[in-house]
């Protein structure tokens, strides 16, 4: 049915105030931003035409250089492990069993936590000495040491264990990843699952021969989504918990040194050209996603 | 004497707390065709759920050529089954999923294809070993579902309306080859549905299900010719029998079957073929009637009377002898083609 005049009208009006608020407050900053990429601006004077220097000093800017190593490899490892972790609790958790409903409520609640109190509650979560996580793994050993008799994480102060901690921070966030999964995997039909299990397939063959296979759609989709995302989980975390350190900028990420230069630093400009990075990185990850999963969906014409 | 392929003592079975099935026993030979035939929600599909494995029972025990497998989980009853939607793997190529029950217990590869080739040609869908699922017809569908199912060769076939979704001239060619792919196998098979003519057309023997109880296990021509109760009566032949108080206002002719006690409360069913049908005034007898419509399908008519006084009876006549609407007739049905059944149970009267 073809809306009629009016109609189109009516539609229009009541995308207006999401048309509006998108407009203001999303393009309107970005194309600034983009713009401001090109200049220097300390948020006090106007700013000044500056050209492609802000890029070239981001090239041969160390810190720039770690904070873009730390967001890829916590892209790299991040985004896999939340996916999975994301499908281990949605294939827990699909069936109707006892306790499943409050099971499910557990897995999206730390997604429903403000962020900055789930920064907080970490920092308490990983102190060395107090914290329950330490705690638990110094359980059986002595003089605080582990029941291996190892040193237990410095998650605060040691630069892989910190960026291991953002990395643990960030997968218990996957509540949108697990409902997405979970209605995914609630929608497979069941009858060929009985099949499945008339020819005797074991847990895992079930797993990597229907499951995986009928579930990839979904989950490239979300391997994207997260990838896109992933560059702006570590911004709290690195704010509160871990303060962009420990030294030399170990947690230090892309969207951490973003702000110290904007907001920090007063140095908008350069800030720009570095989110300007971030955005063609983002864009690169899609479309080297996307061609996968058009690939895999025509392979499979699903 | 050999084992039954399938034997079904006492098995009852329930979703939550509604009984589904109550205490079914069937014993079903090897190499026998049963279709189990009954309305929907009479708990057929149940039936092969249980045989399967894929609905515990509540009572009742299973055996599966000779072994119980009353407890067995679903793949080691070496039983395979057709199910209404195909359940046919989307991902896979017809040649994987004819495949895949041998792959899951690491059969070689190389044999599970030539196998799975084997199968194919059997229920001939060979042409299609590439395709996927979502490339087929539903005919094509089907028979990649059927190919499946006989790759593993199993002691039992369960089949669960797999015709139920194919056209009606796709239907009868597959209820066909369906029979003749069974006389080939002489393969044990149980098949569900609610189609009649496909029981009466596929069975060796029929088994007819109503409210989780067996009705009546016979053969399509006992069934038809001396159903056990009125339901069955009924439930097989269409339009449905006619089922009319023996006292009254209808009386067949001839002689009444000795010692039919008038005293009981008795019915009388007739198929709409047994039924004559005369002028108003033909004097070789029958009940005066008034044609309330007809239907014609092709050779046949089927007349919708109203006797004096009395109940809707339907009547078959030759399509070109058929009366019109409005018409006086005389109905007469004479006793040796009717049925005796107990008002109550619906059970079949047998004079004693």
């Amino acid at each position: 049915m073809r809306p009629d005049s009016r109609s189109r009208r009516q539609l229009v009006m009541m995308l207006m105030p999401y048309l509006i608020g998108l407009l203001v407050l999303v393009l309107l900053p970005a194309v600034i931003t983009l713009a401001l990429a090109f200049t220097e601006y300390d948020l006090l004077r106007p700013p000044r035409w500056a050209g492609l220097a802000n890029f070239s000093e981001l090239i041969d800017d160390p810190i720039f250089r770690v904070a873009l190593t730390n967001s890829l490899v916590f892209a790299l490892v991040a985004v896999p492990l939340r996916v999975l972790f994301a499908l281990g609790l949605a294939l827990l958790l699909h069936r109707r069993a006892l306790g499943v409903g409050s099971a499910r409520s557990a897995a999206m609640l730390p997604t429903a936590v403000p962020e900055i109190a789930y920064g907080l509650l970490w920092l308490w979560l990983l102190n060395p000495l107090y914290g329950p996580i330490n705690q638990v793994l110094r359980t059986g050993g002595e003089n605080g040491l582990t029941m291996l008799g190892r040193t237990p994480p410095q998650w605060l102060t040691d630069p892989t264990d910190a960026r291991a901690a953002i990395i643990a921070m960030s997968l218990f966030t996957m509540g949108e990843t697990f409902v997405v999964l979970l209605a995914a995997r609630r929608a497979l039909p069941r009858d060929v699952y009985e099949m499945a299990a008339l020819e005797d397939a074991t847990g895992w063959d079930v797993f990597r021969r229907v499951t995986l296979p009928l579930m990839a759609p979904v989950l490239g989709l979300l391997l994207v989504r997260d990838a896109v995302q992933s560059l702006h989980f570590t911004f709290v975390p690195a704010l509160v918990v871990t303060d962009g350190g420990p030294p030399p900028y170990a947690t230090t990420y892309l969207s951490l040194f973003v702000y110290r230069n904007g907001f920090e630093y007063l140095r908008y400009g350069y800030a720009a050209a570095a989110t300007l990075v971030m955005i063609l990185l983002t864009v690169a990850a899609v479309v080297v996603q996307w061609r996968l999963i058009r690939r895999y969906r025509a392979f499979y014409r699903l | 004497m050999s084992d039954p392929g399938l034997l079904l003592e006492g098995v009852s079975a329930a979703y939550g707390r509604t009984p589904v099935l109550r205490g079914i026993d069937l014993t079903v030979a090897p190499g026998e065709l049963l279709v189990v035939l009954g309305p929907s929600g009479a708990g057929k599909s149940t039936v092969l759920r249980v045989v399967a494995g894929l609905e515990p029972v509540t009572a009742g025990r299973v055996h599966i050529a000779g072994r119980d497998v009353t407890t067995d989980r679903p793949g080691r009853r070496n039983v395979s089954m057709v199910f209404q939607s195909y359940a046919l793997f989307p991902h896979l190529s017809v040649a994987d999923n004819i495949a895949f029950g041998l792959e899951v217990r690491d059969t070689p590869r190389a044999v599970a294809r030539q196998r799975a080739r084997a199968a194919a040609e059997s229920v001939g869908c060979a042409a299609l070993l590439d395709r996927r699922p979502g490339q087929l017809s539903g005919g094509e569908r089907q028979r990649v579902a059927l190919a499946r199912a006989l790759v593993r060769e199993p002691d039992v076939f369960l089949l669960d309306e797999p015709l139920s979704n194919l056209d009606l001239a796709l239907r009868t060619e597959m209820r066909t080859e369906l029979r003749a792919l069974h006389d080939r196998l002489g393969a044990t098979m149980v098949h569900v549905t609610h189609d009649q003519t496909e029981a009466l057309v596929l069975a060796d023997r029929i088994a007819v299900l109503r409210d989780g109880r067996i009705e009546q296990v016979d053969t399509p021509d006992a069934i038809w010719h001396r159903p056990a109760s009125a339901f069955v009566a009924r439930f097989v032949g269409s339009p449905a029998m006619n089922l009319l108080p023996a006292s009254g206002p209808f009386t067949p002719s001839g002689s009444a079957p000795p010692g039919l006690a008038a005293a009981e409360e008795l019915q009388i069913g007739f198929r709409p073929g047994a039924v004559t049908l005369r002028a108003a005034d033909d004097e070789a007898g029958g009940s005066a009637a008034v044609v309330d419509r007809v239907e014609v399908v092709g050779e046949d008519a089927y007349a919708y009377l109203t006797l004096a006084g009395g109940p809707p009876v339907v009547a078959r006549v030759p399509a070109d002898r058929r009366p019109v609407r409005g018409a006086a007739v005389r109905a007469e049905v004479r006793w040796a083609d009717v049925h005796v059944f107990h008002a109550g149970s619906g059970l079949r009267y047998s004079p004693s």
